[in-house]
């Protein structure tokens, strides 16, 4: 167990060029310091949240980090449409909460899938963790959908960004459905992996399937199109070669348990908490449930009484709003 | 006799440490477990908590019923904290959240949470360590919104391991050999305190320092 859980970070061929040395013996931003931002969040749950009360039920219940979204996914599946990046606004008031005092200091991600499709644009640049702005540079290459939005969120300080349509350099959050994919986001800068599940059903299904066609292609991997470096250090470590959370359709503690067990090293919930009857004590249950993902009497324990769970939807012809997987959630 | 050191496992980067802990080989065979419950601590000789965020790993200790076996575990036994688990181990935390983070104490220390601000906030260092194993190899310090130590409690016999290079400080400090702040590992007694991550390196020299400085000699004087 220890081993599969166990993350030694590899830093992609075409890893971002070691910048912003400082004097002599210290850098930042190098893929160490990347991929360690990630792996303090290991073990964790980090939740969706739309303004500054989730936010702090989120921190009360112990999310590791918020990601804010202006709207959840079960959200966009009702109403249609296509998620923006948040007010800046709103996640300008997270900061009483989380961002701006860091005494409280949960990371924070925001949402910038776009719906802009810029898959045939190009942009060179990278985004310089240290000062958090987005700068231009002609030595890493990245396709960025909406870039403005990236300037925008890196300028007021949010500490990673989801992003799957599109690639980029720095600690983003990728989703994935299998090993391929996985592997040429990473192979593309991601330090942080999740699959795509099927977001806003509360219908764990897909994330499962996700998960364990990660798992199954690890075990033979072949005809897989990813990069055969990678590919060599997936077979040895016998895992991703970077973070990798659960993401998508989570809804409940033995969810989150299950794709723990499956071996993801943490979950994202969407939907799935403020969409239930009593957020601040699902959270709380799921937390738990995602460090005691072996023990089925604290399992057991926490899943009682947490009142009406989401509407879980069949993904199916038939699911409204379609797959958000498909679309690159 | 094998030695078990335990891994707090709530939450962060608990697998890592296990990891380097298996990578040991010494006189004394290490026994390395995953801390979840009370039962899980009882069976340790030693324990380490590992960065992560130290607020959630707090309460899930709470929620645990960890909080005052750990505390009791801290009087005796040996424990290295890195990063947020530094925080934890610390007697008082400066700008914490507003009700206050909950601290298991055990290291007389005043510590503030990613206190070089936003700027500084991750980096790497090559730092020199006092007493590793070939120390004149310098060991790379993985700072993650690392903590900062602001202060000492009067007579307290802390022992300081590592301290930033001045040219590496963001901003010069008055007398850098002199201020707390410049300190990024520590001992007292059996405690060992970093405010960086050891465990995301390969280099498994501060796990072989805890092991044989800090754990078997507390075992033997038992």
């Amino acid at each position: 167990m220890s081993d599969s859980k166990t993350t030694t970070p590899v830093p992609p061929a075409a890893a971002a060029p070691a910048r912003a040395q400082r004097e002599g013996s210290s850098s930042l931003g190098t893929f160490g310091v990347k991929s360690g931002l990630a792996q303090m969040l290991k073990g964790g749950v980090i939740m969706d949240v739309v303004n500054a009360e989730q936010a702090r039920i989120a921190e009360e219940a112990g999310a590791c980090a918020v990601m804010a979204l202006e709207r959840v996914p079960a959200d966009i599946r009702a109403d249609g449409g296509v998620a923006r990046m948040s007010d800046p606004h709103m996640i300008k008031v997270l900061p009483s909460v989380v961002l701006r005092n860091r005494s409280i200091h949960l990371p924070a991600t925001a949402n910038m899938r776009s719906g802009y499709d810029t898959s045939h644009g190009e942009l060179w640049a990278y985004l310089d963790q240290r000062n958090r702005n987005l700068t231009l540079d002609s030595k890493a290459k990245v396709r960025i959908g909406h870039f403005v939005e990236a300037q925008i969120l890196q300028q007021i300080g949010v500490d990673y960004i989801d992003e799957s349509e599109h690639s980029f350099k720095i600690p983003f959050v990728c989703g994935a459905r299998n090993l391929g994919e996985a592997l040429r986001r990473i192979s593309e800068g991601a330090a942080f992996i999740r699959t795509k599940g099927e977001a806003g059903t509360g219908n764990v299904v897909e994330a499962v399937r996700h998960q364990r066609a990660v798992d199954m292609e690890i075990r033979k991997a072949s005809e897989i199109q990813a990069p055969f470096h990678l590919l060599k250090e997936t077979a040895r470590l016998k895992r991703l070669p970077v973070v990798s959370f659960a993401a998508g359709g989570i809804a409940t503690p033995a969810d989150a348990a299950l794709m723990m067990q499956l071996g993801c090293d943490g979950v994202f919930v969407g939907s799935g908490i403020f969409k239930s009857g009593d957020a601040a004590k699902r959270a709380r249950a799921i937390v738990q449930a995602v460090t005691h993902y072996n023990n089925p009497k604290i399992l057991a324990d926490c899943s009682e009484n947490l009142g009406e769970a989401m509407v879980g939807l069949s993904i199916d012809a038939n699911l409204k709003g379609g797959r958000l997987a498909e679309r690159g959630w | 006799m094998s030695v078990t050191i335990g891994v707090l496992a709530l939450q962060g980067a608990f697998a890592e440490h296990q990891k380097r802990l298996q990578s040991l080989r010494l006189k004394r065979p290490i026994v390395s477990i995953l801390v979840k419950t009370p039962d899980d601590l009882q069976r340790c000789d030693a324990l380490i908590i590992p960065g992560g965020e130290s607020t959630t790993i707090a309460l899930l200790a709470r929620l645990a019923g960890l909080i005052e076996p750990l505390k009791e575990f801290i009087r005796n036994k040996p424990v290295w904290g890195t990063c947020a688990g530094a925080i934890l181990l610390s007697q008082s935390v400066t700008g914490a959240k507003k009700d206050g983070q909950e601290l298991l104490g055990g290291v007389s220390v005043d510590i503030a949470r990613n206190g070089w601000g936003s700027q500084v906030e991750s980096f790497e260092a090559a730092l020199e360590v006092k007493g590793l194993r070939e120390p004149t190899v310098p060991f790379t310090g993985i700072f993650i919104r690392a903590p900062v130590v602001l202060g000492f409690a009067p007579d307290a016999s802390i022992q300081i391991l590592a301290r930033l290079p001045p040219r590496l400080l963001p901003e010069p400090l008055a007398d850098e050999n002199d201020d707390a702040r410049t300190v990024v590992a520590l001992r007292q007694g059996k405690h060992l305190l970093t405010t960086f991550h050891p465990e995301l390196t390969q280099d498994d020299r501060f796990h072989d320092y805890f092991a044989r400085k800090c754990v078997f000699p507390t075992l033997l004087a038992s």
